[in-house]
């Protein structure tokens, strides 16, 4: 036990000490690594004839390995559920009864479409950002090695996610309320900023930490395996229940029957509290 | 742009989006999502008829009990007037065992009774037998013919006797009605 404690800790050291005089070896300083997460702007990947950034090929390959495994449970799991399920039965019907819960509780109108937007707006923020546990390389242009990043950590995924929310909640607004709604929406003109930058800012602030941690091989031992866990499997459950309850709680406003006498209510409501507050 | 931005990536990532999106909802959620309410309506029909069931139950025990109530009360009418009939008929069998012997009783006192008579006048007759047997026998041995001679003039005198006072009388009774 002891020789093995102590073989352990002397190739711990002997690894550090080694790391630590010879470097990372690698071009880029933490400068220009830092620089190329936020911005993107120099490992691009070809992608049909493309340059795109590597969080695009991220989610494309969010994407087909979601679809493929939603293929595979349709076709072997869906037909063999039970009346009393089993666990991973039980896990899809949680899964499913939780958007769509969460989508029933606040909307009155097209509750389904709403379900199936959060449901898979939800799936794709929890699984792309567990995505960059799996460190996988891509190569790039300048025929560099580039671990793929979660999707929503490049602003363009986190912008692409935030406006076809604020879309789904306008069409909501302007379908169940006609122009008024559509206006009730677009006061709320933040809220596709605010939420991309949510997005994007969380799941950026724990790359970078990350890619910190990493960079440096000292810190490269258990560390990362609570940083790994602390900024990417909380950012990924946080996330996805901020955005989808967020889309739920606006889309529930923007199918809201618009009254006329609203205004006037709640005008008469503010004279009353405040009556009453200073009374 | 600023941080990189590019329109042709974001429209990327919304294809992406799309693409999953329809995916999901129909390979994924719509099916699991029929399963539930599938499972729901089930749930809901079975406690409907449960609940109908329990109903019918209840009614059935309703009706059992109301039927229970009626049958003991017809048991027990019933018990009443077995009793009654019991002792209306065990009332009538004395009655007429206490008939029967009153006229067995009655009969045998008036068969008593006239065997008694009987056995009465059997024993005056033959006490009278008896009488004149003796009494012949007594008059065999004692009768003479000086005895039987007194006897008749006794008899003849006596009889005179009363002719004559039985004269002296209607003659007394005449004169009386003469004065």
């Amino acid at each position: 036990m002891v020789v093995w404690i102590t073989l352990i800790v002397g190739l711990l050291a002997a690894v550090i000490a080694v790391g630590l005089a010879l470097g990372r070896g690698e071009s880029e300083s933490i400068r220009e690594v830092m620089r190329d997460l936020v911005l993107h702007d120099r490992n691009k990947i070809r992608f049909f004839g493309l340059q795109v950034n590597p969080a695009v090929i991220s989610a494309y390959t969010v994407t087909g390995v979601l679809l493929f495994a939603a293929l595979l449970i349709r076709i072997f799991a869906v037909p063999r559920f039970k009346t009393v399920p089993g666990k991973f039965q039980a896990v899809l019907e949680k899964a499913v009864d939780f958007f769509g819960g969460m989508a029933e509780e606040r909307a009155s109108r097209w509750v389904t479409f709403v379900s199936a937007y959060i449901f898979s707006a939800g799936a794709y923020i929890f699984f792309s950002t567990l995505f960059e546990l799996f460190g996988l390389q891509a190569i790039s242009t300048g025929n560099k090695s580039v671990t793929l990043p979660a999707p929503l950590a490049d602003i363009n995924g986190a912008l692409a996610m935030g406006i076809m929310s604020f879309a789904v909640i306008l069409g909501a607004g302007l379908f169940s309320n006609g122009p008024k709604g559509a206006l009730r929406v677009l006061k709320d003109f933040s809220l596709p900023i605010s939420m991309s930058f949510r997005l994007y800012g969380a799941l950026l602030s724990g790359l970078l930490v990350s890619e910190l941690v990493y960079h440096y091989i000292a810190l490269s031992f258990v560390l990362p395996v609570i940083v790994g866990v602390l900024f990417t499997l909380l950012h990924a459950i946080i996330q996805t229940y901020v955005l989808t309850v967020l889309v739920s709680i606006f889309y529930g406003e923007a199918v809201e029957p618009f009254k006329k006498s609203d205004k006037k209510r709640s005008k008469k409501n503010r004279k009353n509290e405040s009556e009453g507050v200073k009374e | 742009m600023p941080l990189n931005i590019d329109i042709l990536q974001i429209l990327l990532h919304m294809l992406n989006f799309v693409i999953l999106a329809g995916g999901l909802t129909l390979l994924l959620f719509n099916p699991v999502r029929k399963f539930i309410e599938k499972r729901q309506k089930q749930f809901e029909a079975r406690e409907a008829e449960n609940r109908e069931n329990a109903q019918k139950n209840e009614n059935d025990r309703i009706e059992y009990e109301r039927k229970l109530a009626e049958f003991e009360n017809e048991a027990e009418e019933m018990r009443q007037r077995l009793e009654q009939e019991a002792a209306d008929t065990a009332k009538e069998y004395i009655d007429s065992a206490k008939a029967e012997a009153d006229a067995i009783i009655a009969k045998a006192e008036a068969d008593a009774e006239k065997r008694k008579e009987q056995i009465l006048d059997s024993a005056q007759t033959e006490i009278g037998e008896l009488v004149i047997s003796a009494a012949q026998k007594l008059l065999a041995d004692t009768a003479t013919p000086e005895r039987t001679q007194d006897l008749y003039d006794a008899f003849i005198e006596q009889a005179s006797a009363g002719a004559r006072k039985k004269a002296d009388r209607n003659g007394q009774q005449a004169q009386g009605g003469g004065k």
